[in-house]
């Protein structure tokens, strides 16, 4: 069931109440758990879904997925790591993620945000 | 030497392999044109969107978690979970002389089978009007070839002038006409080989309209010989929503480069209504809350912002607007013609009565009126058809009250049958414009009293035969009165001398 307009903002609230300094903090989330299961709120899965679905979006955004056609190094993640924190200014933690569709190269997703340096991804901008 | 080839190498490899950023987003919900789209943190309002093969949307709502998009193309493509990409442009059309002529659509993708367009330049299509410092007041005439309008409802370059009537009335017509009559105008000036002509180009967007009417209008306009100076933009009825709501946006802009690089253009918005309906479809999809009528409470905005792009700039050309607009049974104070009524600088209202009493083209003349047109009107159609506005509104009054007697003293038959004559005399049959002078010498014949002699209902065929007279024997006269444009002594003289000719051989059939 789709989360209504109430629920929306109750998961927007719970949300805010689960960041600490910018970050997700999961012992605020471990609470905000605890007080739906106490408390048993309205339409409780719509509200868990919508707080879900912002959690995802904001640890998202802390998370550099570092997608690869041909192997790729540790030092080359901290690399990214680095590259990423700095730019961001938050710590981003790289993970790795095999996609031989690239055919070579990476591509680097950080939230909404993507960092194309794949032959796919150049072959395809020369098709636009 | 070869160090610095390698510079250069290297710096073409850095460049190649350098990390595309893009701004990205997933596809949440799409249905009716419009798509739902989480991520696009970076998103500007108005910018274009990259939709997967090749599909371009407009991000028209930035809600807080995420972002509605109209699309402007093929959306069967598309399903729930594609990706989408910012492109950090806004959307632009192409531009310029090359479109002259040519049958194109929202996008300005030409649409008539013609081959690409070459154009170099583009344009945005949302732009800010040009501000007060550098307008310049209206003061030169555009003439649209249509007597009853040219003497009593004169429009400028520059201005904006409202068509308004029901379904119908002859709308379309009036646009056409003016059209052609440019194309006419345009001819006649550039083969003079007058260096202080400026002609005027004429941009026609239609919107929401039948494809068969698009159809016909470009094949009046080709008929015409007035396509060459013509750009259309199409978006009808079968078109999405979203194009039909930016097609007088891509017009104005088409528009604007004309205005830009010193030259005058004329635009004709076909028509209003249906764009406010497109843009009331639109909204409601978006979940923008409705106002009166179901319209979005910046509907007036909508057309505000596109008709304050008409303008006539100091040092520059001129962007003169005609929009129309449909009533529905003549309620002229319904809302979106309420509102284009406020902005524009007077309207054109056409009756359907007197359509139907064969009075073509029906303009209101009471309901009529034209803000600055008058100071943009040639001195000869002043001098010839100032006082024609008051004659007729005398003449409506009484005759109206005639109806209830019929014994009338001498003074009010005289303003009934002068009356008349000059209802007779304003009957126009459509893609037919008039020229000027050709106006002013038929005007100055009414004023001297030549058609008094003649039953009203021969004034037509009176008529007629004196602009034959006029354009087969007198075209040294009619030169002279478009060149001098004002009513000299010897211009006087040539035009009674004419007029006693043509009343000696001239027989009422």
């Amino acid at each position: 069931m789709a989360a209504d307009k109430q629920t929306k903002l109750l998961a927007k609230q719970l949300f805010k109440l689960s960041v600490v300094d910018g970050v997700v903090s999961p012992e605020q989330v471990a609470g905000v758990l605890g007080w739906v299961e106490q408390r048993s709120p309205r339409r409780p899965v719509a509200l868990l879904k919508a707080y879900h679905h912002r959690i995802a979006i904001e640890l998202a955004k802390s998370r550099a997925e570092v997608e690869h056609a041909g192997p790729v190094t540790d030092a080359a993640l901290k690399l990214i790591e680095g590259a990423m924190s700095q730019r961001y200014k938050r710590v981003v933690t790289a993970s790795a993620k095999p996609n031989p569709s690239l055919l070579a190269g990476l591509r680097v997703r950080v939230g909404s945000d993507v960092y194309e340096t794949s032959v796919a991804g150049q072959l395809a901008k020369l098709s636009v | 030497m070869s160090n610095v080839i390698e510079q250069i190498e290297q710096q073409i490899a850095k460049l190649s392999t350098k990390a595309i950023r893009k701004n990205t987003g997933v596809i949440r919900t799409i249905a009716d044109g419009v798509a739902k789209i989480e991520g696009l943190s970076d998103v500007m309002y108005n910018e274009m969107v990259q939709f997967p093969g090749g599909v371009i949307g407009i991000a028209l709502n930035l809600e807080e978690d995420e972002v509605g998009c109209v699309i402007l193309g093929d959306v069967s493509g598309l399903k729930q979970g594609d990706e989408v990409a910012t492109t950090g442009k806004l959307l632009s059309i192409p531009v310029g002389k090359a479109l002259l002529g040519r049958v194109v659509d929202a996008l300005g993708r030409p649409v008539d089978g013609k081959g690409p367009i070459d154009s170099k330049e583009t344009y945005p299509v949302e732009k800010i009007a040009p501000g007060i410092i550098v307008r310049k007041s209206v003061s030169q005439p555009l003439f649209t070839g249509i007597m009853a309008i040219d003497s009593m409802i004169p429009i400028g370059r520059g201005q904006r002038e409202l068509i308004i009537g029901d379904r119908g009335t002859g709308k379309t017509t009036i646009c056409v006409d003016t059209i052609i009559n440019q194309a006419r105008i345009n001819k006649v000036g550039l083969a003079s080989g007058d260096k202080n002509f400026r002609p005027v180009y004429s941009i026609y967007v239609a919107v929401g309209q039948k494809q068969s009417n698009v159809v016909r209008t470009i094949a009046a306009l080709e008929a015409a010989d007035a396509l060459q100076y013509t750009i259309i933009v199409a978006a009808p009825a079968a078109d999405n929503p979203a194009n039909q709501y930016l097609a007088p946006f891509s017009g104005a802009a088409l528009g604007e480069w004309f205005m830009e690089n010193g030259m005058d253009a004329l635009i004709v918005y076909d028509d209003l209504s249906k764009h406010a309906v497109a843009y009331r479809q639109i909204s409601l999809i978006l979940k923008r809350p409705s106002g009166r009528e179901a319209y979005p409470g910046d509907v007036f905005y909508l057309h505000s912002r596109l008709l304050e792009r008409a303008a006539r700039l100091d040092g520059k050309g001129s962007l003169t607007a005609l929009p129309v607009i449909e009533t529905q049974a003549g309620d002229v104070s319904a809302y979106i013609p309420t509102n284009v009524i406020s902005i524009t600088d007077g309207q054109i209202f056409l009756e359907t009565d007197l359509f139907n009493q064969g009075i073509r083209p029906a303009v209101s003349v009471g309901l009529s009126v034209s803000r600055v047109g008058s100071s943009a009107q040639i001195k000869v159609t002043k001098q010839v058809g100032g006082k024609l506005k008051g004659e007729l509104a005398q003449f409506r009054e009484l005759a109206a009250f005639a109806q209830f007697g019929s014994d009338l003293d001498a003074k009010t038959k005289a303003t009934l049958d002068r009356g008349s004559r000059i209802v007779e005399l304003f009957k126009q049959p459509q893609l037919n414009p008039i020229a000027i002078e050709v106006q002013a010498a038929v005007l100055y014949i009414l004023q001297k009293n030549y058609f008094d002699a003649i039953e009203v209902k021969h004034i037509v065929s009176a008529a007629n035969s004196f602009k034959d007279f006029l354009t087969s024997r007198k075209t040294d006269l009619l030169t002279k009165i478009r060149n001098e444009a004002k009513l000299t002594d010897e211009i006087e003289a040539g035009l009674k001398a004419a007029a006693d000719e043509w009343k000696s051989t001239f027989v009422a059939k």
